[in-house]
């Protein structure tokens, strides 16, 4: 009986650590998962960097192209893609936030206001190729924008309506129920409400979810393909009705569709990692925004 | 245990002072001559479920008149319905019939911004908005359009100044309102009511989230407003309301047991359920 | 004066919410009108027919969607074979082992890799990956389903990886601590209790990264060299259904026949994605309930 349960106990601490090795060797296993999804981005970004960097000066960021684009900068690209987004922004976020407040200030959470989340979620899950159609045959064709800034701004900016409306429900979830009973105690209407108490407080919460909204469409290349984006231009655009060019759609014309691909190749790289770095470094501001207004909240002020 | 007695003999006397035959024919008949607040077979439903019970109730001009109960007898739910504070929560009902100054308020041509204007309201946690001190005050007179910078300035300083707060933050108004103490940002709160100019104050347990020593001040306060405000206060204190009120209601599960002069409600209750809760046998 | 402006608010939030309604039937309905001539012109029948995709031919043009539906499912079913697992893999990680401190490091890595411009992974499938595969498989080139597979697959990694962690935060603890009294190991624990309640959303998180990999354009434009012919394997170059697209909207001719095949190759790829993102919705909007 005595040997017995002693056996027991050996047999069960002998089993305890076969377990712990199998799992410590599982755990790696994993582990070795996020390592490999980290060497994917480290080489990504390694490449683009490495061989970009050399392109990038002053020259190449302030000049438009030259000799048949195979010398010279992105200039133009950039202005570009700077004048797009403004036109998104200018199109997805009055939309956006307009819609999220009626989402959450006005509506009364029912039938309704789960088919406006559910088209917010599936229009979040149309491809870009698919908003790409859609403005030429409406922007381009319908309203007679012709391939024009305004047309690919608008597909752009339908594009990221999504994510302006769910950043900006989230940044209205956080003002405290408190404020808006407050405000209505003393008489407030219900715009009152949101004009003086809601809004000033979910700002910078809606600030974060345009920028990230932004850097998605700057780096959109699909739906500008028809609606505007120009392969080259001798000037910069000069209204909204003008084509242009634009950093993606250069980087993809420059790898694939010019005639001295390997000759431009350089300037594929710099235009990526201007690009990339574009990108990033928007991200990088929303992070920020985002981690500041978290702590500043965290603080009750 | 002497000062208990003494402590003891002066609620007496003032409880024998109180308690005259004028004011218990008052009582009884429940009726006056001009009511603030009238409550007629108020039923009130979140959706399916009821939570007020045929509650009739007038409130006199001027005075403070607390609501005494456990919690979740409602209480918290009658003082929103007298400032439809409870139409922001969609799929409530209500049957009856609510006046204040002699007027239905639940009458469909009713303005229910102006309605909150006259009837202010003081929540449980003091909820000053994330502006300055004297944006917090001014915030009433704006949304009602008042640019004048010399009239906001009149009334922020009277508004203080009814509020009690005045001398504490007269020289730095400009500073957040979160900055202030738990019990300087309730009196804020109140001084924010007080800014739109209402004629009833409601109190939802004002002092339940502060410290002692500033209850002590609201408490004060409650009463120097009282002269010029009628102030209905739900409290879970029953100290509290014997201590500050003149009439004093007794709500259990959605009915309203009894209401009375405070004096005789906590010392001559008519009903059984209430002497059960306000000698503790419950609640 | 109030109430007026206080009226024409609410008609103008309430216009906004209408708006993203109005948008979602709006894209339905200019694919829908834009495809139906060509659908009422020459019937179903040419475009799942076994033939090629030639609309501009100088003689007889072809309509035929089949072989990019092909390189569709190809690219899609890689890319999935490459990312769930890893996805899986690393969220169930990140959510039931990772220290603190490697869940900080590694939170910012996933954003940053979801942000990449997919013309940016296209551009490094195209001058890096490419010469690669075409060296180890011993082919003239690189640029095949394989290569958009891969690349496809690391675009979706982020939001597999996000969301199936969320689903596996999402786990109550009491069904972990539950195991682990009953002597469970930490690794049973893992795979016999957690990623088993939170079936529904790891696989709502794969649907989601599948829709985003049935509509990924630039990547497959750029790396899988876009040949009409069927694919014998996934080391042939292929089209999807999106680069087809993408290659012709440029200089077609507006309502032609090729311009209304274009939408319907477009209206079938919003079908096929709505579709995926609806189960997706729903899988989602179960998940609590599962975990009662």
């Amino acid at each position: 009986m005595k040997t017995e349960v002693i056996n027991r106990v050996v047999l069960t601490e002998k089993k305890t650590s076969e377990w712990r090795s199998y799992e410590l060797a599982g755990f790696w296993a994993l582990r070795l998962t996020l390592v490999l999804v980290i060497l994917i981005l480290g080489v990504i970004v390694f490449d683009i960097v490495s061989k970009g960097a050399g392109v990038i000066n002053w020259e190449f960021l302030t000049q438009p192209p030259r000799v048949g684009m195979t010398e010279g900068g992105i200039f133009p690209a950039i202005v570009g893609t700077f004048y797009v987004t403004l036109i998104t922004i200018a199109f997805a976020v009055p939309l956006g936030v307009g819609a999220a407040i009626y989402l959450n200030e006005y509506a009364v959470q029912g039938k309704f206001t789960r088919l406006v989340r559910m088209s917010v979620r599936n229009l979040a899950g149309v491809p870009s190729i698919v908003f790409g159609l859609f403005g030429m045959a409406v922007f381009v064709k319908i309203f007679g924008f012709g391939p024009s800034l305004i047309a690919a701004g608008f597909t752009l900016g339908l594009l990221t309506l999504p994510v302006t409306v769910t950043a900006s429900e989230e940044a209205l979830r956080t003002v405290p129920r408190a404020y808006r009973e407050g405000s209505f105690a003393l008489g407030a209407t219900r715009w009152q409400v949101v004009r003086t108490v809601v809004l000033p407080r979910a700002i910078p919460g809606i600030l974060t979810g345009t920028i990230l909204g932004l850097a998605r469409a700057a780096g959109e290349t699909a739906p500008i393909l028809a609606t505007g984006a120009a392969f080259f231009l001798p000037h910069l655009p000069d209204s909204i009705r003008s084509q242009f060019m634009a950093l993606p759609y250069h980087l993809f014309i420059m790898s694939t569709q010019h005639h001295a691909i390997s000759q431009v190749r350089p300037i594929a790289y710099g235009t990526a990692l201007v690009l990339l770095a574009l990108v990033c470094l928007l991200n990088l501001a929303a992070v920020l925004l985002r981690k500041r207004y978290r702590d500043k909240v965290a603080k009750g002020l | 245990m002497i000062q208990t007695n003494t402590n003891l003999k002066i609620d007496q006397t003032l409880v024998q002072k109180t308690i005259n035959p004028e004011l218990i024919k008052t009582t009884q008949d429940n009726e006056c001559d001009y009511c603030e607040v009238k409550v007629e077979n108020l039923n009130f439903f979140y959706g399916s479920i009821q939570a007020l019970f045929n509650v009739t109730v007038k409130v006199r001009e001027k005075g403070v008149a607390a609501l005494i109960g456990p919690s979740g007898c409602g209480k918290s739910t009658f003082l929103r319905v007298l400032n439809r504070m409870n139409d922001l929560i969609p799929g409530t009902r209500l049957e009856g019939k609510v006046s204040i100054h002699g007027e239905n308020i639940y009458a469909p041509n009713t303005d229910v911004v102006n309605l909150r204007k006259k009837v202010g309201m003081v929540f449980q946690h003091p909820n000053p908005f994330p502006k300055s001190i004297f944006d917090n005050i001014a915030y009433g007179p704006r949304i009602d359009g008042l640019k004048d910078k010399v009239k906001l300035n009149e009334i922020v300083e009277s508004s203080l100044k009814g509020a009690a707060l005045w001398d504490e933050v007269k020289d730095r108004l400009n500073e957040p309102a979160l900055a202030l103490s738990g019990g300087q940002q309730q009196r804020l709160c109140i001084a924010r009511a007080l800014a739109v100019k209402p004629s009833i104050l409601l109190m939802d347990e004002p002092t339940s989230a502060i410290d002692p020593l500033a209850t002590q001040r609201i408490e004060d306060l409650i009463r120097e407003l009282c002269s010029n405000y009628t102030i209905i206060i739900v409290t879970h204190n029953m100290q509290q309301a014997a201590r500050i009120s003149d009439h004093t209601g007794f709500f259990l599960q959605g009915e309203m047991v009894e209401w009375g002069e405070t004096s005789k409600l906590f010392t001559k209750p008519e009903e059984q359920r209430t002497e059960d809760y306000i000698t503790g046998r419950f609640g | 004066m109030a109430s007026i402006t206080e009226k024409a608010m609410r008609v103008l939030f309430v216009f906004c919410g209408l708006a993203i309604i109005l948008f979602l039937v709006g894209i339905l309905y200019v694919l829908l009108s834009n495809s139906m001539p060509g659908l009422m012109e020459l019937g179903f029948g040419p475009f799942f027919a076994a033939d090629r995709w030639n609309p501009a031919a100088y003689g007889e043009p072809t309509y035929s969607l089949i072989n990019m539906i092909y390189g569709t499912l190809m690219v899609t079913l890689g890319a999935l074979i490459f990312a769930v697992p890893i996805g899986v893999a690393a969220a169930a990680y990140l959510a039931e082992i990772a220290s603190p401190w490697e869940r900080e490091l590694f939170k910012p890595i996933v954003e940053v890799l979801a942000g990449v411009p997919s013309v940016v992974l296209g551009f490094f499938g195209l001058v890096v990956l490419a010469p690669l595969i075409a060296r180890i498989f011993n082919l003239n080139s690189g640029l095949n389903a394989f290569n958009g597979a891969i690349l496809v697959g690391i675009m979706a990694l982020p939001i597999i990886i996000t969301l199936a962690e969320d689903a596996i935060t999402a786990v109550p603890k009491e069904y972990r601590h539950a195991s682990l009294a009953l002597g469970g190991t930490r690794w049973q624990t893992i795979w016999k209790t957690t990623i088993p309640a939170a079936f529904s959303g790891i696989t709502a998180a794969a649907m989601l990264g599948m829709g985003r990999a049935i509509g990924e354009t630039m990547i497959v434009l750029m790396v899988t060299g876009n040949m009409v012919a069927r694919p014998d394997s996934f080391l042939d170059s292929v089209r999807t259904l999106s680069a087809g697209i993408a290659i012709d909207i440029g200089d077609v001719v507006f309502n032609s026949n090729h311009f209304h095949a274009l939408f319907v190759a477009g209206l079938l790829l919003f079908l096929i994605t709505f579709i995926v993102n609806l189960l997706a919705d729903i899988l989602i909007q179960r998940k609590p309930e599962a975990n009662k």
